[in-house]
């Protein structure tokens, strides 16, 4: 197709390129015929000229054979567009500049919905896949026990496939370092659902064990050596084969990590199997394997379908394994839905909130647009005079703006580029699936389609200004042009307003998230996160079975980590890393489902004062103690002591102290520490000695910058014990931070489009108020000469300034009180009708008004009556 | 198109003039003026065209791919587009002329009826 149509624009080159030539030599040869006849050169010329007929029309008919009348006519309005584009840099620029900003932030925000709500994820028959949660009624624990898993694997029709798959650090021996990496344990089916097919090697066969590596991680740790497949690597202390590493592309699409785990998402490591073992005999301390669980279902089949199904087989657990099996409730969803999960809310506000952007920056352009369509009048009147169609006319004005839109939309692709890039840089892990934005060709179709809707909505009105304006009354009288535009600046004016009113929303929105931060932000959170610096360690190898090897190691860890330079304070902690059910003694006897549960921790003397923890009431915990006691935080007390004293009450835990009850020996205030927006839970702490740590959190409170600290001592803890990985060092308060970065990716976004909003709507006022002043010159003038005074103008513009304003800042205000509700589950701690908010950015909106009416009113007021007369 | 000439002459019919053109291009490879001159001498220059609207009718046939061109040097050492038919369009020639021959013998027939 293409190839014939490239033949046919050769041969049309050809034909055509000496069409001139053969003309001329044709008319020649006529003439030399003349002059043979008998005539005078003159003659012969003229005759032949006669006989030829109009050259002009044989050319343009000559041309129409190849190339059609609407390709030329559009090559000529393409031609006149860029020469008014030429001719008016500034106004070009302000347009484009406008476009590109719009276009651009609204395909970068279009990136990110189509990487996250719109692209499927990368697995096989990914529709099809599903996650099941076995929630419980008081934790957010999801996670799925084994016996449910293997119940569900052996019986389930519903499904085509099934695997449990738990994210945790592991420890591996990479040869000259022991890492701690992020891995995903997985069952056997979990290789077939996540389409993980390994460049080098296979998956572990079902019931081995065995590692696959990711690309990045073989690259990174094993240099690349294709001889590690086959070999066993130390992984927590015990050899296990690499038996494959995936391909450089793969990579797996989870929901995150739960918060209690500690986990922080990220790229995955490497995987390795895990294999199902059924629980130990029922007692009260059974240890049973927890699951995440993703299942395929079988084609045409409804999640309600496979919902009925498995809970039908979950009746059956209880009898199989014991009362502590009693079925939770089951919960079946998509697993791209959950993985998206609250992210997809705010993406929707955020997409929302940069249509609002473009359109306001849609309303500038058509103003500017507007303004020029006046001043150009009298060009469009003589083009119509002498010939041109109304058609005609408004196809160059469309061609126009549609040049305009795609140089706009062009740079806005580049402007979305950074935009992406910026943000997938600062807040990778704010909203999952981020980091797999990419401008695809539906983004560039979307970009596209637009620029080409934004020029046609932008270059429709001042098409259709001229529409109606007649030609014999522009060309009669050139000074009447301010009263024939009286149209275009009702037009203009209610542009600026609806300006002003979308500005109120996406600056509302703004501010609304904002104050939730602020909120977030200056709410204590129960301690002191500055110049603390964190530090995590997690027991691992067959040393650490040994509780007492734990403990010594704790010890030397503390030791250590006092004596380290610049640390004030330095303490452990487990951060609440288990959720346990707790007897209070003397509580009415309830079945376990109904007993109370904390999260626990265990910790050390020096963490209180490590992290700035506040004891409320009582004590906090020594490392001596002689027998077990217990701190609890306020939720604890308010929520299962109901106003009782909590010192002095006595409490048991299922591995603290040989399960017999201790005394609680103080409250301390409520931590945030591990999500700042989260409610804060019942939580419970013990000394170390008499816990069981699996894992720990080193802070310490150092004298100066902790990021610049960390280095040292990080070395210095490490030299505990080289086998075991300190990890995840960071300053506390950047922990923190990161625990709100979808907050913050919302609110940088919104931000940045209520910043860009106020800054076109201030162009759009300027530009409006500038351009009335100029139209209205010679009435000024008038006015000055009858006597007005200079304030009396001044006055007279900004007052038409304001009323604008205060009509387009009122209806922003009326409409965004009907919005604000659907952001009302973004906000934290303040009321979608916050009056502070909306009146801030009232005021913010009115002053900038004001101030982009003063400009061009006093410039307006300094004219020269004299010359403001002449001026027409 | 101008009217008033003092010798009558009849206007071509849409399209017949690349029907000319080609059956003047069968004589062998000529350009421009000399194909109209062939033109307005074999129909006695009763033919009214203006011999701006031939190339056009050539760029059609070009396009068609009925004829084709070539640069030459002509009699008085001039360079020239010379004009060929293409095999394509001799055939073409051939439908078109008998198309023609019945198109003017079903309106002799109509005109004038043989009774």
């Amino acid at each position: 197709m293409s190839g014939v149509l490239l033949d046919l624009i050769r041969m049309k080159r050809k034909a055509l390129d000496d069409l001139d030539a053969d003309i001329r030599d044709h008319l020649e040869r006529e003439m030399a015929d003349n002059i043979d006849r008998g005539m005078t050169p003159d003659d012969a010329r003229a005759a032949a000229l006669k006989r030829f007929g109009s050259i002009a029309l044989a050319k343009e008919d000559t041309r129409a054979v190849w190339i059609p009348v609407w390709f030329d006519q559009l090559m000529q309005d393409v031609r006149y567009g860029l020469r008014m584009i030429r001719r008016t840099p500034a106004f070009s620029a302000v347009v484009m500049l406008t476009l590109a900003l719009g276009i651009g932030l609204t395909t970068a925000v279009f990136s990110v919905v189509n990487a996250v709500l719109v692209r499927p994820l990368s697995y096989p028959n990914a529709d099809r896949l599903v996650w099941i949660a076995t929630p419980e009624e008081r934790s957010n624990e999801e996670l799925v026990m084994s016996p449910d898993l293997m119940a569900w694997r052996d019986q389930a029709q519903s499904l085509d496939r099934l695997a449990g798959f738990f994210i945790g650090g592991e420890r591996i021996d990479v040869g000259d370092e022991v890492v701690q990496a992020r891995v995903v344990a997985a069952t056997d089916g979990f290789w077939d659902l996540a389409g993980a097919r390994p460049a080098l090697g296979t998956v572990p066969r079902p019931g081995e064990q065995g590692i696959v590596l990711s690309h990045a991680f073989f690259e990174r740790w094993f240099r690349g050596d294709p001889g590690v497949v086959g070999r066993a690597v130390p992984l927590n202390g015990r050899p296990t084969a690499v038996t494959g590493v995936l391909p450089p592309g793969f990579r797996v699409q989870l929901p995150p990590p739960p918060a209690w785990s500690g986990v922080q998402s990220g790229e995955v490591d490497f995987y390795r199997a895990s294999i199902i073992q059924p629980p130990g005999p029922p007692g009260p301390a059974t240890a049973v394997q927890l699951f995440e669980v993703i299942g395929r279902l079988k084609p045409g089949l409804s999640l309600a379908r496979a919902h009925d199904e498995l809970d039908a087989i979950r009746a059956n657990t209880e009898k199989a394994f014991g009362a502590q099996f009693r079925p939770r409730r089951l919960r079946i969803v998509l697993l791209a839905d959950k993985i998206v999960g609250g992210a997809r809310r705010s993406l929707i506000v955020l997409l929302a909130a940069v249509v609002l952007v473009l359109l306001i920056a849609c309303a500038n352009v058509a103003n500017l647009l507007l303004a020029r369509g006046s001043t150009r009048q009298r060009e469009v009147a003589i083009r119509t005079a002498v010939g041109a169609g109304r058609s005609r006319m408004l196809r160059q004005f469309l061609v126009e703006s549609l040049m305009l839109a795609a140089i706009g939309g062009t740079a806005g692709v580049l402007v979305a580029r950074l935009a992406l890039a910026g943000l997938v840089r600062v807040l990778p892990e704010a909203v999952p699936r981020l980091v797999e934005t990419t401008m695809d060709a539906r983004v560039l179709a979307f970009a596209a389609a637009v620029s080409v809707a934004t020029a046609i909505v932008c270059g429709l009105a001042p098409a259709f200004t001229v529409r109606k304006t007649s030609v014999h009354d522009v060309l009669k009288d050139g000074a009447r042009m301010a009263s024939a535009s009286a149209g275009s600046l009702r037009a203009r004016k209610t542009l600026v307003a609806a300006e002003l009113a979308l500005s109120v929303v996406l600056l509302v929105g703004a501010g609304l998230m904002l104050r939730s931060f602020w909120r977030i932000t200056e709410n204590p959170a129960g301690f002191a996160p500055e110049r603390v610096l964190t530090m995590r360690m997690q027991f691992s190898g067959p040393r650490y079975r040994e509780n007492t090897n734990r403990i010594a190691y704790v010890d030397e860890l503390l030791q250590r980590a006092r004596r380290a330079p610049g640390v004030e304070a330095a303490g452990v902690s487990s951060s609440a890393d288990s959720r346990m059910r707790l007897d209070i003694e003397g509580a009415p006897d309830v079945p376990r489902e109904a007993r109370p549960s904390a999260l626990v921790s265990v910790v050390s003397d020096g963490y209180a004062d490590a992290i700035g923890m506040r004891v409320v009431k009582g004590r906090w915990i020594r490392d001596d103690e002689p027998a077990p006691v217990f701190v609890m935080n306020e939720a604890l007390a308010r929520q299962y002591l109901a106003g009782q004293d909590p010192i002095g009450k006595r409490v048991r835990l299922p591995w603290v102290g040989n399960q017999s009850f201790a005394t609680v020996v103080g409250v301390v205030a409520d931590l945030r520490y591990s999500k700042l927006d989260a409610r804060s839970e019942p939580e419970l702490f013990t000394d170390y000695r008499h816990g069981r740590p699996f894992g720990l959190t080193v802070a310490m409170r150092v004298a100066g910058d902790p990021t610049k600290a960390a280095p040292p001592i990080r070395a210095l803890l490490a030299g505990a014990d080289r086998t075991q990985p300190i990890f995840d060092v960071k300053p506390l308060d950047v922990a923190l931070a990161d625990s709100i970065a979808p907050r913050r990716f919302n609110l940088l976004l919104l931000g940045m489009f209520a910043g860009s909003a106020l800054v076109l709507a201030l162009v759009g006022i300027y530009g409006m108020i500038a351009y009335s002043v100029a139209q209205r010159t010679h009435e000024i003038g008038v006015r000055m000469a009858l006597g007005a005074e200079r304030h009396d103008v001044v006055r007279m513009i900004v007052w038409q300034g304001m009323t604008i304003a205060a009509a387009g800042i009122a209806a922003g205000v009326a409409g965004t009180l009907a919005l604000t509700r659907a952001i009302a589950s973004l906000l934290y701690d303040v009321t979608p009708t916050d009056p502070l908010t909306f009146a801030t950015v009232a005021g913010t909106l009115a002053v900038t008004a004001l101030a982009a009416s003063c400009g061009p009113a006093i410039k307006g007021a300094l004219v020269d009556p004299i010359v403001a007369l002449r001026c027409e | 198109m101008s009217t008033g000439e003092v010798r009558e002459r009849i206007e071509l019919l849409q399209g017949t003039l690349d029907l000319l053109v080609l059956r003047t291009l069968l004589l062998g490879p000529a350009h421009g003026h000399a194909i109209m001159k062939a033109i307005e001498r074999s129909s006695d220059d009763v033919l009214k065209v203006e011999q701006g609207s031939l190339y056009p009718a050539l760029h059609r046939l070009i396009k068609r791919g009925l004829i084709g061109f070539d640069h030459g040097t002509s009699d008085n050492n001039r360079r020239a587009k010379y004009y060929r038919l293409t095999p394509k369009g001799r055939k073409q020639l051939a439908v078109e002329t008998s198309k023609w021959d019945k198109l003017a013998s079903a309106i002799a027939r109509v005109l004038r009826p043989v009774t």
